[in-house]
C-alpha cells in the first residue's frame, strides 16, 4: 500500500525533485540570475557549478525562498514551492550561522522545532548525529566555545536533523579540514544511498568531480552546459591525454593538433584536436622527455569548466563591445 | 501549526532572556532599589537616631546656661531623650573649650553647644561636633535652643512660664491626599513612588526595546536570519521574537508589581513609625504598570525591532535610533508637567497621544485616578496604533533582515514597505 503510494507521487513529480523555470532575479541593475531553467532528479547529486558570483548561491537562496525571483517558477518535490515542501528540504546557506550563546543542544533541537519536527523527536534524533561527527561531548556547551570547525559540523547537523529528503548545501566544503570534509563526505553518500536527492554548490571542481552525477554549469546569471556528469564529458570527447614527466614540457603546446595543455604541477593535461591521434604525441614526448605516465582520459571538469567559462565570458564581452 | 512555530521562537527567546544574567540581576534590583529609596532614608535615619547625642553646654554668657540644658534633656523623641547632657570641665572659659575639644576628638562626647556673650540678643549660637550632618539632630538642638531663648525672652516681657509653652506652640501642616475612598495622609510618598515607577516604565521599554533591537541585529550579522527565514516565514518569525521577549519583559513586570503590592502591604507598618508615611498602593497602579508596560513594550517593540533589521551595526543603529527614542524621551519629559496638574486639559490631551500613553496615563493613574472612559480610551487607541505599528515594522523587517551593506535611508525604507 505504501510503496504503490510512493511509486505514485514518483511518477507525478516526474524525477525531477527541484525544477526551475525561467528564472530571473536581478539586484539594482546588476543581473543576477537570467532566465535560468534547471531540473535535478530525484535521488542524485547534483552540483551547480560556476566561479564567484555566477549567481549559484542566488538561485539556491531562490528555491529557499529566502528571496523572491523577479519572475519564472519553482517547482519542489512536483508542486509550486511552499513551506511545506520546504520542510522536506534541508538548508545550509554559504554564510553559516548559529546562535553564537545558545547551548549546541538547544540550538539543533530548535532549529528542527521551527522545521515541522517534535521536540522529543528532535531530542531523540541529536544524539546519534553528534555520536557521528565528534560533537557528543560538546552537547551541552555554548557554540562559541567551539571551534570553527567544529561549529561547521553543528551546522550540518542542523542542516540534517529534521531528516529532509533533499539537502541544499552552499559551499558544503569550505571551511572543512581533511579529516572533516571525509567525514562530511562519507555522510553525503550515506544519505544518497538512502535515496535523498543532494544538491552542492561550489567552484571546487575536484569535490564535485568525485561526488556528482549531475551538474549544471552557470556563469553570470546563465546556463552553460548541464547534465549527467558522464554526458557532460563525452560530449567534450576522450581526447585529451595527461602527461607526467622530468624535463621541460613547453615545446608540448607547439606541437601539431594540440588545443591546449594544462599544467596541474605533478602533471600536465593536454587538450588534442578533434581526430588527432595520441600516438603521435607519446612519440613525440617519449623521445625528448622522461615520461612517468602517460594516460589518455576524458577531460577533467575543470578543464571543461575553465574552457566554458572563458568561452562564454569572451562572447558577452565581444557582445557588450559591439 | 503556524502558531506552532512562532511558539518555538517565542519560547527560544523567552527563555534565552530569563536565563540571562541581566534579567536575573534587573529582575531582582527592581524592587531592591525601590525599597532602598523609598525605605532606606526613613530606616537609616531611624538607626541613627536610635542613639542619643552626648553634649555639654559651653556658657559665655553666665546666665542662659539653666535654660538650655534643660530644653535639651527635655526634647523627645518617640518617647526617648535625644540629648544626654554631660557638664563641662571645671575651670575658667578656655580652659574648659579646650578640655571639650579633647573629648569630642576622643571620641568621649558627640559635640558642645557654645553660648557667646551676646548670645541671647544676636540669637547666635555655636555648636561644634564631630559630625555635624546629622541634619535631624542639628534641628532639634536649634529648636530646643532657640525654644529655651524664646522662653527667656518673653518671661523677661512679663509673661506666665506655663503659657508660654501654649502661646509658641508651632504649625505642624498635615498634608491629606482626597480620593474617591477618603482621605489619606501623604507627605509627598506618593510623589516618588509616581516619579519612581514612572523612571521604572521608561527605563524598561527602552531596555527591552534595546534588547529586541539587538536580538534582530545578532541573528542578521551572525547569518542565522538565512536558516531561520528559509524554515519559517519573516512574519512569523518576527511576531515569536516580539512576543518571546514581551513574554520576559512581563515576567520581570509581574515579579516587579508582585514585590510592590508585597512591599505596601507589610513595608508601610514598618515606615509608619518612622514618620515616613508609605503611600497607599491602589491595586489599579499596579495593573495599569503591568498594562502599559505592554502597550509600551509592543509599540516600541515593534519599532526598534525594524530599527535593527534596517541596520548593520549598533553604531548605525544610533544614528537612527532618534525617530524611535525621541517620543519615549518625550514622554518621560511632559511627566513632570503631568505631575503637577494630572487634570488639565493639557495632560489629558498629552496622555491619550498613544506615543505619550505608556508613560502618561500612567503616570495620572498613580496621582489623580482619571475617568473610566479616558483609560479605556487610551489603551483603544493604543491597541490600534499597536496594530498599524506592527504592521509598518513587520513590512520594514521582513525586507531588512536580509540586507547587508551600506545603512538604507528613509525613502528606501519606505519603499521597502511598499514593496513587502
Amino acid at each position: 500500500m505504501r510503496s504503490c503510494q510512493h511509486l505514485f507521487e514518483d511518477q507525478k513529480v516526474n524525477q525531477s525533485v527541484i525544477s526551475l523555470k525561467g528564472v530571473k532575479k536581478a539586484y539594482s541593475g546588476h543581473l543576477a540570475v537570467a532566465d535560468l531553467s534547471l531540473e535535478i532528479p530525484r535521488g542524485s547529486v547534483f552540483g551547480l557549478l560556476g566561479p564567484n558570483g555566477a549567481g549559484k548561491t542566488t538561485t539556491l537562496r531562490m528555491i529557499m525562498n529566502v528571496i523572491g525571483p523577479d519572475q519564472g517558477t519553482i517547482d519542489i518535490l512536483g508542486r509550486p514551492a511552499d513551506q511545506a515542501a520546504r520542510d522536506r528540504i534541508g538548508y545550509m546557506p554559504e554564510e553559516r550561522g548559529l546562535y553564537p550563546r545558545m547551548v549546541v543542544e538547544e540550538q539543533l533541537v530548535f532549529l528542527a522545532e521551527i522545521k515541522g519536527v517534535a521536540r522529543a523527536e528532535a531530542l531523540r534524533r541529536l544524539g546519534p548525529w553528534l555520536e557521528r561527527l565528534g560533537l557528543a561531548e560538546w552537547r551541552k556547551r555554548k557554540l562559541n566555545e567551539l571551534s570553527k570547525g567544529m561549529q561547521q559540523k553543528a551546522q550540518f547537523v542542523a542542516t540534517l536533523l529534521h531528516d529532509p529528503e533533499i539537502l541544499i548545501m552552499d559551499e558544503p566544503m569550505s571551511g572543512l579540514d581533511p579529516v572533516g570534509t571525509n567525514v562530511l563526505r562519507d555522510v553525503l553518500l550515506e544519505l544518497k544511498r538512502q535515496g535523498k536527492t543532494l544538491v552542492l554548490s561550489s567552484h571546487q571542481m575536484e569535490t564535485v568531480e568525485r561526488l556528482c552525477d549531475s551538474i549544471a554549469l552557470i556563469n553570470r546569471g546563465q546556463k552553460l552546459l548541464d547534465g549527467l556528469v558522464s554526458e557532460v564529458k563525452s560530449r567534450y570527447g576522450k581526447n585529451a591525454v595527461v602527461l607526467a614527466f622530468d624535463g621541460d614540457g613547453g615545446f608540448l603546446s607547439t606541437l601539431p593538433g594540440i588545443a591546449k595543455v594544462t599544467d596541474f604541477g605533478r602533471y600536465v593535461e593536454v587538450r588534442m584536436d578533434d581526430g588527432a591521434d595520441p600516438q603521435a604525441i607519446l612519440r613525440e614526448a617519449a623521445g625528448r622527455l622522461r615520461l612517468s605516465r602517460f594516460e589518455i582520459v576524458e577531460p577533467s571538469l575543470h578543464d571543461i569548466f575553465v574552457e566554458a567559462v572563458t568561452a562564454h565570458g569572451q562572447e558577452l564581452d565581444a557582445q557588450e563591445g559591439s | 501549526m503556524i502558531a506552532m512555530r512562532v511558539a518555538t521562537v517565542a519560547r527560544r527567546e523567552y527563555l534565552e532572556r530569563v536565563r540571562s544574567k541581566a534579567f536575573l540581576v534587573s529582575t531582582i534590583l527592581g524592587p531592591v532599589i525601590m525599597a532602598a529609596f523609598t525605605l532606606g532614608p526613613a530606616l537609616l535615619m531611624k538607626r541613627q537616631r536610635g542613639k542619643p547625642l552626648r553634649l555639654s553646654v559651653l556658657d559665655a554668657s553666665g546666665h542662659l546656661y539653666q535654660d538650655v540644658e534643660r530644653a535639651l534633656s527635655l526634647r523627645k523623641e518617640a518617647g526617648q531623650g535625644r540629648f544626654v547632657l554631660k557638664p563641662p570641665p571645671a575651670g575658667d572659659f578656655q580652659v574648659a573649650e579646650a578640655g571639650l575639644k579633647d573629648q569630642v576628638l576622643k571620641g568621649d562626647l558627640d559635640g558642645y553647644v557654645l553660648l557667646p556673650q551676646d548670645a541671647l540678643e544676636r540669637s547666635v549660637v555655636e555648636y561644634y561636633g564631630k559630625n555635624v550632618s546629622n541634619v535631624m539632630d542639628i534641628r532639634l538642638l536649634n529648636d530646643a535652643v532657640e525654644e529655651a531663648f524664646v522662653v527667656r525672652r518673653l518671661s523677661a516681657e512679663g509673661l506666665a512660664p506655663d503659657k508660654i509653652g501654649h502661646l509658641t506652640k508651632k504649625l505642624d501642616l498635615k498634608t491629606s491626599r482626597l480620593t474617591e475612598r477618603g482621605a489619606r495622609e501623604d507627605r509627598g510618598g506618593l510623589f516618588f513612588l509616581s516619579m519612581i515607577l514612572l523612571t521604572m516604565l521608561y527605563t524598561t521599554l527602552a531596555m527591552w526595546g534595546a534588547a529586541l533591537m539587538n536580538g534582530v541585529l545578532e541573528e542578521k550579522n551572525n547569518r542565522v536570519v538565512e536558516v531561520m527565514v528559509s524554515s519559517i516565514p519573516p512574519i512569523q518569525l518576527f511576531a515569536g521574537k516580539l512576543l518571546g521577549v514581551g513574554g520576559a519583559g512581563l515576567t520581570q513586570f509581574a515579579v516587579w508589581a508582585g514585590s510592590l503590592g508585597l512591599f505596601a502591604a507589610y513595608g508601610a507598618s514598618a515606615t509608619a513609625a518612622s514618620g515616613l508615611a508609605m503611600p497607599e498602593v491602589n491595586p489599579l497602579v499596579l495593573v495599569a504598570l503591568v498594562v502599559y508596560f505592554l502597550l509600551g513594550y509592543f509599540l516600541y517593540g515593534s519599532m526598534y525591532m525594524a530599527l535593527g533589521a534596517s541596520v548593520n551595526t549598533q553604531q548605525e543603529a544610533q544614528s537612527l535610533a532618534f525617530p524611535v527614542m525621541m517620543p519615549l524621551l518625550l514622554g518621560f519629559v511632559f511627566s513632570f508637567t503631568v505631575l503637577a496638574s494630572p487634570d488639565s486639559p493639557l495632560s489629558v490631551t498629552l496622555s491619550l497621544i498613544p506615543f505619550f500613553t505608556p508613560l502618561l496615563m500612567f503616570m495620572r493613574i498613580t496621582t489623580v485616578t482619571p475617568p473610566a472612559w479616558q483609560i479605556a480610551a487610551s489603551i483603544a487607541i493604543m491597541a490600534l496604533t499597536i496594530a498599524a505599528m506592527t504592521w509598518l515594522a513587520a513590512r520594514i523587517y521582513r525586507v531588512g533582515i536580509l540586507m547587508y551593506g551600506k545603512r538604507p535611508t528613509f525613502p528606501e525604507i519606505m519603499r521597502w514597505v511598499r514593496r513587502a
